[in-house]
């Protein structure tokens, strides 16, 4: 299987990553910080540890503000009905995966919070100036994809950062296809909470992902239940990380995170970013040249991951889809990505399109055999 | 709901049986006309009788290998066949249900 759907999960996974992850969880795999035993507080330690390692890695400030989810929705889900309050008003994108817009639309259908998408250009990128126009006096939160899981069109972050910060509203990004692949500093750009996935450039496995939270941020507890310490009180532990994490945490899946950064960091997280990018150049060169083919977003490639969004004239995504497995071997994701709103606006409606989206270990053959078989559907259509 | 085939019948808002088991040949050539297949041919009865059978002994529609292997025909030539292609051509005449998912 040529595998090109790298954005919904990257596989394979390194060989190491997996078999670091057999190896500790073999010695160390006990409820962490639980138990008075040698091996609960080492497994604790690890843990420890690994918040350090991603609060550096994302520029955070204080790694007790690393909270431990399931993945990025786990995690926008308890930022986002942990931040705002009844009444506010929060600014969003028509960019958005529903992993934004279904907290959103639920808090609004309980008639808590109301908020506003600001629209994205034709090239697939957001206006910092519709964000600071759309914030209000109420708006508690502004809450941004950093890159589009349907275009890889990477947001203007930095300057949406900088005019939170002068406006006071907390932004919260969701880097669930940027982290890992391009460097991110919360501090430095005025973020208040990053939410992060674990399975995706970070090289780990699913089920575990999280959020990082800058000091003056504060988010109240969603749920409730043990943390392993103050045992005695009925209230949940209020101190971060334990506020916003209840029951055993996925030791496998952490250490498969703390075994995905260290591949990185062996491999250089920009020699990685800069192999995808020559891989979705050769991808987008290769469709654009062929008739009844129509790619979306900007052909700017520096400013996108290497997701590329593709649709044949005439033809239904899903059986393009179907046809790529199906007769070449080659996996990609079809229909509307779980943000509707993308499609909307590009007018692919209610069939989507076909996305390719290169991981580390595709090949430029993998890409010319894509490109081949795109040739091949279009061709036989019309002919056929 | 809508009379086809002699009978009444309920299709969902992109035109697939709810009811899989409501399904007859008889209703799959009246379909099969209104997409624009004037008359289903030997190749298009054994692309829709593969795909109906293998629903009703697996409880899913077949992978898209085995539709191929199981077909006997490249899934670019199904496509082709049915002027749906295949989720809305092959899949609608066979009265499949409509897949849920946005990818299917």
């Amino acid at each position: 299987m040529i595998y090109l759907d790298n954005a919904a999960t990257t596989f394979p996974k390194p060989r190491e990553v997996l078999e670091r992850m057999i190896d500790l969880y073999a010695a160390k795999g006990v409820s962490p910080g639980r138990g008075g035993y040698d091996c609960a507080q080492e497994a604790d330690e690890l843990v420890s540890g690994v918040r350090q390692r991603l609060c550096q890695f994302f520029g955070g400030d204080d790694p007790h503000r690393v909270i431990f989810a399931s993945n990025a929705t786990d995690a926008l889900n308890l930022v986002i009905q942990g931040a705002v309050k009844p009444g506010g008003h929060v600014v969003s994108s028509q960019l958005e995966h529903n992993s934004v817009l279904r907290p959103l639309h639920h808090l609004r259908e309980r008639g808590l919070i109301d908020y506003d998408l600001v629209p994205f250009d034709g090239q697939g990128f957001i206006d910092p100036d519709d964000v600071a126009r759309a914030i209000r006096p109420q708006t508690q939160l502004v809450v941004l994809t950093h890159a589009s899981n349907v275009l890889g069109t990477i947001q203007p972050i930095e300057a949406i950062g900088a005019l939170c910060r002068e406006k006071g509203v907390p932004l919260v990004i969701d880097t669930a296809q940027s982290a890992g692949v391009i460097p991110i500093n919360i501090s430095d750009w005025g973020v208040s909470a990053l939410a992060f996935t674990g399975h995706k450039s970070l090289l780990g496995p699913t089920g575990i992902g999280g959020l990082v939270l800058s000091r003056s941020f504060e988010v109240q507890p969603t749920r409730f239940g043990g943390t392993g310490i103050d045992s005695q009180e009925l209230i949940h532990t209020p101190t971060y990380p334990h506020r916003l994490e209840a029951g055993t945490l996925n030791i496998l899946g952490i250490i498969g995170l703390m075994a995905g950064l260290d591949y990185l960091a062996a491999h250089g997280m920009e020699s990685i970013l800069q192999r995808e990018r020559a891989l979705a150049r050769r991808l987008w060169q290769g469709l654009a040249e062929l008739k009844r083919v129509k790619l979306y977003g900007t052909d700017r490639l520096d400013r996108r991951l290497g997701v590329i969004l593709a649709n044949i004239e005439g033809m239904i995504p899903a059986d393009v889809g179907a046809i790529l497995d199906g007769d070449f071997g080659i996996a990609t994701r079809v229909g509307l990505h779980c943000a509707p709103l993308v499609h909307q606006r590009l007018g692919t409606g209610r069939a989507g399109g076909v996305r390719f989206s290169v991981g580390p270990f595709n090949t430029e053959s993998e890409i010319d055999q894509a490109v081949e078989a795109i040739k091949k559907i279009a061709e036989f259509r019309r002919t056929g | 709901m809508r009379s086809l085939a002699g009978r009444d019948v309920f299709f969902d808002s992109e035109g697939f049986l709810v009811d899989p088991s409501q399904w007859s040949e008889e209703m799959a050539e009246q379909l099969a006309r209104e997409i624009g297949i004037s008359f289903l041919e030997e190749t298009h009865w054994r692309v829709i009788h593969f795909i109906r059978d293998y629903y009703l002994q697996n409880g899913r529609a077949p992978l898209h290998r085995e539709l191929k292997k199981g077909s006997g025909m490249p899934l670019m030539e199904i496509e082709g066949l049915f002027p749906g292609g295949i989720k809305m051509g092959a899949r609608l005449l066979a009265g499949l249900p409509n897949p849920r998912t946005c990818g299917m």
